[in-house]
């Protein structure tokens, strides 16, 4: 899936824009990091993108569809949140499975249906057997792959991370980053991951867009941009590594 | 060591005296002349037409309770409009309001020669004196219970479970039900059990506007006045256990859910 923003704006009651204009490509089956310091709008950016922010203007196509209007669960996009945001009240199974569980009656998989994907989505993460615990008892990392599940179940066509991994250790990170790349790659979902830390952005994606007060200041592989930034803020953001 | 002696016994001995004593005595007394005297004494038409009462005013107040205050404290914690501090306090405002300044409000506005209730008096819609009046005015007393338990509960938490919810293709209704009611279900209980036992034993603002019919508008509170006044304590005694027995049993059940849940709501 290729997704295309297309001069998005959002500002907060009245308040100077959070996003001016912002264009973004993301091409289809890439993965995306979008790199930038602490409030230059990653998060409001991809809320936009998820369904959940309502942009001012600009538009969002997918695959050339229009779905600017699209509410977000009609958008089928997996988003792991920072937080994870499980549901606590309910077991890893039921969690993972919760997309399926409300899909509309004609499209919903049977309970043996979701059952099965369920196995499969823990054998994928690799926590056979811990589909009856509870989140609360769960290590950071595990919640983490858990809500991974959760947004995979639904195959969605784009995948959305925001610092899927900021609450964790720098080991577990490291540890999870693989295995959150090997994910992405087996399942060939268009993925889009926002951080700001350079060296997880390098270290996992295709491409880096580099996001400065709202707009995108330079896109490009990671190879590129350390051959050519293109602006001082860029550089010093390769310095920071 | 001694200081902290001395305190403990303070709250023991102030328990008894200004608690526990009193509501020993009500069963006492009640039960003085044995278990048939009590029996005969609840089961009076007057008392028993209170008790319907009492009851059936609970069964309408609280849960239109519940879902106001779940609409009102999902409002204030969820969005951002225009006069929503001010909504938190007129929400609180029967707490400081005394009760029987409550039940003449109501009256001046509902009764027949207010404007609302002049409005009606047409229609032949009667709403002071009868059971409408009654539940309207437990309404007005009882309604911060549900919202002050529930609304810090979903403001702390439950948020990005929500959107969570929505992006995997949950509706507006099915997040509700699924996310949302789950992680407050026990504050919603708690909130509920306290708006029960304040509809149940709430005596200023419903004898303002209950009119005191006998055997027809009074409440299990105002008929133990009454009996009392008429100096039937053995009557007035029984009553009061049946009321007692009633707040016992909320009691027990508040009880139950601090035991189960020490931080009440949030579930872990
Ligand atoms: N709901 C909101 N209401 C008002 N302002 C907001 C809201 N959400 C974000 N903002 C503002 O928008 C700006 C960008 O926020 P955003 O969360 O998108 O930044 P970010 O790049 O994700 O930062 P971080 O790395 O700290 O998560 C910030 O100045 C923030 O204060
Ligand atoms: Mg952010």
């Amino acid at each position: 899936m290729t997704l295309q923003i297309e001069r998005v704006s959002k500002s907060f009651d009245g308040t100077s824009a959070v996003l001016e204009d912002t264009s973004l490509t993301v091409r289809d089956g890439e993965f995306l990091a979008l790199l930038g310091p602490s409030g230059s709008g990653k998060t409001t950016l991809l809320n936009v993108v998820s369904g959940l922010t309502r942009p001012e203007s600009g538009r969002l196509v997918l695959d050339g569809e229009d779905i600017t209007d699209l509410s977000a669960g009609r958008r089928r996009f997996g988003m792991v949140f920072q937080s994870y945001a499980l549901f606590r009240h309910m077991n890893v199974a039921d969690n993972i499975a919760f997309g399926l569980r409300v899909m509309d009656r004609s499209e919903r998989p049977s309970k043996a249906e979701r059952r099965e994907r369920v196995e499969e989505l823990l054998a994928m993460i690799d926590m056979v057997g811990f589909g009856e615990r509870y989140p609360a008892q769960l290590s950071g990392g595990q919640r983490q792959r858990v809500a991974m599940a959760r947004a995979l179940a639904i195959r969605p066509r784009l995948l959305l991370l925001d610092e899927p991994f900021s609450a964790l250790d720098a080991k577990v990170r490291r540890e999870l980053r693989d295995s959150v790349r090997d994910l992405q790659q087996r399942v060939g979902v268009t993925t889009i991951l926002v951080t700001h830390d350079q060296a997880e952005a390098f270290g996992i994606a295709d491409r880096v867009a580099i996001m400065r007060e709202g707009s995108i200041e330079q896109i490009g592989t990671p190879d590129e941009l350390r051959a050519h930034p293109a602006s001082p803020f860029v550089e010093s953001f390769l310095n920071a590594a | 060591m001694k200081a902290k002696h001395l305190l403990i016994a303070l709250a023991v001995l102030f328990a008894l005296v200004v608690i526990v004593l009193p509501v020993a005595v009500i069963f006492q007394r009640a039960f003085a002349e044995g278990f048939a005297v009590w029996l005969a004494a609840v089961s009076e038409p007057e008392t028993r037409s209170a008790i319907v009462l009492t009851v059936v005013t609970a069964l309408i107040v609280v849960p239109v309770n519940i879902v106001f205050g779940l609409c009102a404290a999902w409002a204030i914690a969820r969005f951002k409009f225009p006069g929503r501090r001010a909504l938190l306090v007129v929400i609180e405002l029967p707490f400081a309001i005394s009760p029987i300044v409550a039940g003449l409000c109501f009256l001046l506005v509902y009764g027949a020669y207010g404007p609302v209730g002049g409005a009606l008096q047409p229609y032949g819609i009667q709403l002071m004196f009868n059971l409408a009046g009654i539940v309207l005015v437990s309404l007005f007393v009882t309604c911060p219970f549900v919202v002050r338990e529930v609304l810090p509960v979903l403001s702390v938490s439950g948020e990005d479970e929500e959107r969570a919810a929505l992006t995997l293709g949950a509706s507006g209704w099915q997040m509700f039900r699924l996310v949302t009611v789950p992680n407050i279900t026990w504050a919603l209980v708690y909130g509920a059990i306290l708006a029960t036992a304040r509809a149940i034993g709430e005596f200023g603002a419903v004898s303002v506007v209950s009119g005191a019919i006998r055997g027809q508008t009074m409440t299990l509170p105002l008929q133990i006045e009454l009996l009392y006044n008429d100096y039937n304590t053995t009557g007035a005694f029984a009553a009061a256990t049946v009321l007692a027995l009633l707040a016992l049993v909320t009691l027990v059940l508040r009880g139950l859910i601090a035991l189960t849940h020490p931080v009440r709501g949030a579930a872990q």
